[in-house]
């Protein structure tokens, strides 16, 4: 190809995109991490370090060149995903995420820029389907003595069961050494053995917590934040009930951050937030034994922001015309909320993000703009301007004519 | 923020000038660095005589002129050296004097590198000009008389894309047109000649203006500017005091000089996309030319020389000339000293529709607006292309409305009816997608590509069509022959014996008075039924004959 205009060229290139994109997940991986503790961060350098070795083994296996490794997609989904699990999951549960996602979704349809669903979410909903228990179990490092000790029992919710109560404790884990090494071990069991006394580690991690306190707290009518504030609490405490809402507000500000920088589009996140505003207070019934909880609960109080702002808006997987991307965002608001209430899974935002990827193709065929100096565009692909190119539908004149003369 | 800014930019600037209005927004769009400041640093020079000028015979998009005087001949300044030879062609003018030595191939500025015919002329340094015309007092002319005097004076657009201006006049005076356009939005980075030209020489864009308002026969006429051009409002807010023209403020983006999106920003309409501006009754001119018409009306001067930027990195004073047509461009760069190390690659044009020139010895042309000696910091070699990875970038920028996400992936398969869907036809090829791509793919030269391949398939389908109906003729023959054969030995008559019965090699007189007999009854029969299949007797007939001898 000849070399031709334009020679200029606006120097953001992809791997600054998508390293924006990471850099904007940090405030929310430290809310995450202040409230549960290491097991996101290990998650999160196990992931990336998958990631860069599966992308760098299918880029060989293609013959491509590792330069491609610069564009730091391999990174975001692998940090995308290191999220989206449980916090401390084990090893292989990331491995073999990280390796569904980067060559079996990614590579496997022809590498970055190909892939249809989205290679984060993919790799969650195989691994809610293989290991349904692993995925659904919030392995949250418990040191017994600090279990005990806790103070902030008295200050939860009213109506949290006693077993909840050990979760509340449970992520007061402090952010010390002995914490970072309950971590590890969570995620790489193996290391015990080098450990003195192998049993406590063992032991150490049985504090288990459900997903997303939407679930868990599907009956109270008010915000955990407001609860733990009215209740005298620093929201900074670490008290898990009010994780999920820090976190939320963290990845809804840095969603903002990245809206200003124009890295992604208002379409997506806006509709889908829109969405499940609407649709949950529709359903909302307060005072009601409705178990649908509160709009606010629906929007913070699990992963929503995250799912809206940096999980829908992968541009490779959705819409891609404007009006497009607000059907893609509708379709996603009500899946998020059908799954949430009235379907059998956890938490949605992967499943649902799959769901609208399903329908992107069909959006870009019928949801095109107005071409400027046409007056409608007619979507089916045949009426359309036949002036300027009459080719083919001459041809197809002539062929017609060609049949009815071998008939 | 933006909007706030705005609205205290256009309340200034209304202060400056009370008969300033703010044009609509048009859609997409990019804001490019536009490396304009460096070469409006000093005023528009006068540019010595080059000794050697060639000038192409065809500068503008239409068809070649005709010479008109031959190698040896001296031509004086202003003197015509060749004729139009139709509605798209330009009379040219020799833009110094001397004599011309030869006339031949000479590669010059355009995309595909083409060599082109030039009259060489050797210039004799006296810059003769041809027995001095008295200006004309052109509101003492009609229109009619007026018109023809614009059309000979050899302008084209100066804008870049080079329509020759007479065709245009001729477009425009077949319809009613309510306003004339003067295009001074210069959008794209690097070219400053417009606003070194409205900076300096106000009076006279006011006046061709004026001119041209009244050739055209127009009620309104604008001028169309970027906000960030103050110092050109400036001027021009001085000089319209007096007169009836108006001053349209754009918004700074590119491609705010675009000819349908000045016109979506003055009027507010968007312009159907099979209509041509006059159409709308608004005719539309480039600020140069302007200037052009008013040389050649008020003082009587033909199209000889155009201002022309001549900027990038590589030349130690980037400043605007008035630069004869056909003055080689290697001469201009060395009168601005040329850093020949540093100097990586030429644009003639914007750094986002220019055309990249490899032999610099080609001559300035009336669309030459900018010349840009680029170093490799400018103008980077090409990096190899990413994936995209759809981030509608693209479709933000595009001013035409276009996905071209998704026309760069039906290129790329070469899917035309899809390609033909989604407007490929309807792209202006301003660059500003291939400018915002994160994956730094060459957009526009897959769709430029893509056109080329279209309208290749396009032709070759023009030329089969004739040999396809042939074809088919034949076909039908065919068919027709096989269908009269079923009767043809059903009317057979019994007692002539068939083939196989017939004595071989030898020759019975019997036989042949037989056989004669039967080849009668068969013709008989088978007019017979050609009369009575009436339905197209004139078809098979001709088969039949065409048949049997």
């Amino acid at each position: 190809m000849i070399n031709s205009s334009p020679f200029q060229h606006r120097e953001q290139s992809i791997g600054d995109i998508m390293s924006l994109v990471i850099m904007a997940c940090i405030p929310g991986i430290c809310m995450s991490t202040w409230f549960f503790g290491y097991g996101l961060i290990i998650n999160i350098v196990l992931a990336a370090c998958c990631a860069l070795a599966f992308e760098a083994a299918a880029l060989l296996l293609r013959s491509r060149s590792l330069m491609q490794l610069k564009d730091n997609s391999a990174l975001l989904t692998a940090v995308l995903f290191a999220i989206a699990i449980p916090p401390g999951s084990p090893w292989w549960l990331v491995v073999t995420g990280i390796f569904v996602a980067i060559v079996l979704v990614k590579h496997l349809y022809g590498g970055l820029g190909q892939n249809p669903f989205n290679p984060a979410m993919t790799a969650y909903v195989f691994l809610l389907l293989a290991f349904p228990l692993d995925m659904t179990s919030w392995h949250v490092p418990v040191p017994l003595e600090g279990a005990v000790g806790s103070t902030v029992l008295s200050n939860s919710l009213p109506n949290l069961s006693g077993f909840d109560n050990a979760i509340a404790s449970s992520s007061m884990s402090s952010l010390g050494w002995q914490s970072l090494k309950l971590s590890l071990l969570a995620t790489l069991p193996f290391l015990s053995a080098f450990y003195e006394n192998p049993e406590t580690a063992v032991e150490l991690i049985d504090g288990m917590a459900m997903a997303t306190p939407l679930i868990e707290y599907k009956m109270a009518g008010k915000s955990a934040l407001l609860a733990s504030w009215d209740s005298g609490l620093n929201i900074f405490s670490r008290q898990s009930e009010t994780a999920w809402e820090m976190a939320n507000i963290s990845y809804l500000v840095a969603g903002l951050y990245l809206l200003y920088k124009g890295i992604i589009s208002w379409h997506i996140p806006l509709s889908i937030v829109v969405t499940v505003l609407i649709i949950s207070s529709l359903f909302y019934a307060p005072g009601s034994s409705s178990v649908f909880g509160t709009p606010y609960l629906h929007l913070f109080g699990s992963a929503t922001m995250i799912g809206a702002f940096f999980i829908a808006t992968d541009p490779v997987s959705a819409a891609t015309s404007k009006s497009g991307k607000i059907i893609y965002g509708i379709l996603i608001g009500c899946a998020i909320y059908s799954i949430r209430v009235w379907g059998s899974y956890l938490d949605s935002i992967a499943l649902a993000v799959l769901f609208g990827n399903f329908f992107a193709p069909l959006l870009d065929h019928y949801c095109r703009p107005r071409i400027y100096g046409h007056k409608k565009h007619t979507s089916d692909g045949l009426g359309f301007r036949k002036k300027t190119l009459p080719l083919l539908g001459k041809l197809r004149v002539e062929k017609s004519k060609a049949e009815e003369i071998e008939s | 923020m933006r909007l706030f800014r705005n609205m205290f930019a256009n309340s200034k600037l209304r202060k400056m000038a009370g008969v300033q209005s703010i044009a609509h927004s048009t859609p997409g769009g990019i804001t490019p660095h536009l490396h304009k400041s460096r070469s409006l640093r000093s005023k528009i020079m006068a540019i010595p005589i080059p000794p050697h000028l060639l000038i192409p015979l065809q500068q503008q998009q239409g068809t070649a002129s005709a010479a008109c005087v031959k190698a040896g001949d001296r031509v004086l300044k202003y003197q015509k050296i060749a004729d139009a030879t139709d509605s798209t062609s330009l009379d040219i003018y020799a833009p110094s004097s001397g004599v011309v030595s030869m006339i031949q191939n000479h590669t010059t500025i355009n995309p595909a590198e083409k060599e082109q015919l030039c009259i060489f002329i050797d210039t004799d340094g006296k810059d003769e000009e041809l027995a001095e015309i008295d200006a004309i007092e052109w509101q003492t002319l009609t229109r009619e008389e007026l018109l023809p005097v614009i059309r000979n004076a050899g302008i084209c657009g100066m804008g870049g894309a080079g329509f020759p201006l007479p065709k245009k006049m001729e477009t425009s005076s077949n319809r009613e047109i309510h306003t004339l356009i003067v295009n001074a939005a210069e959008c794209e980075p690097f070219i400053t000649a417009d606003q070194a030209l409205i900076r300096e020489r106000s009076e006279a864009v006011i006046q061709g203006a004026e001119i041209l308002q009244y050739a055209i026969n127009a009620k309104h006429c604008v001028i169309a500017i970027e906000r960030s051009k103050g110092d050109a409002i400036a001027a021009l807010s001085k000089s319209i005091s007096h007169s009836s023209v108006e001053i349209v403020i754009l918004d700074d983006k590119y491609p705010a000089g675009g000819e349908r999106q000045v016109i979506q920003a003055v009027s507010g309409k968007e312009l159907q996309a099979n209509k041509l501006p006059a159409d709308a009754g608004i005719h539309l001119q480039n600020v140069g030319s302007v200037y052009a018409v008013y040389r050649a009306v008020a003082e009587s001067k033909p199209c000889i020389s155009r201002i022309t930027t001549l900027t990038g990195e590589a030349l130690q004073t980037p400043k605007n000339f008035e630069a004869l047509i056909g003055t080689p461009v290697s001469f201009l760069f060395d009168l601005c000293g040329i850093d020949k190390k540093n100097h990586a690659k030429t644009v003639v044009g914007g750094s986002l529709m220019g055309i990249e020139l490899m032999d610099t010895s080609a001559p300035v042309m009336q669309s030459s607006n900018c010349l840009i000696a680029g170093s490799l910091a400018e103008f980077p070699d090409t990096i190899p292309e990413q994936p995209c990875i759809r981030c509608g970038f693209c479709a933000e920028a595009c001013p035409a409305g276009l996905l071209p996400q998704q026309l760069l992936s039906y290129s790329r398969s070469e899917d035309a009816q899809q390609l033909e869907d989604h407007g490929l036809f309807d792209c202006i090829e301003c660059g500003a997608c291939s400018y915002v791509c994160p994956s730094k793919i060459p957009l526009v030269q897959y769709y430029r590509n893509s056109k080329e391949q279209l309208a290749l398939s396009q032709e070759v389908f023009d030329t089969s069509k004739g040999w396809q109906a042939r074809f088919q003729d034949h076909q039908y023959r065919i068919k027709k022959l096989k269908d009269e054969a079923e009767p043809r030995t059903a009317i057979k008559p019994a007692n002539i014996p068939s083939a196989e019965e017939k004595p071989q090699g030898t020759f019975s007189k019997d036989q042949a008075i037989l056989d004669v007999a039967a080849a009668v009854s068969r013709v008989k029969a088978r007019r017979k039924n050609v009369i009575a299949s009436s339905e197209s007797p004139a078809k098979p007939i001709q088969a039949d004959g065409e048949a049997e001898t």
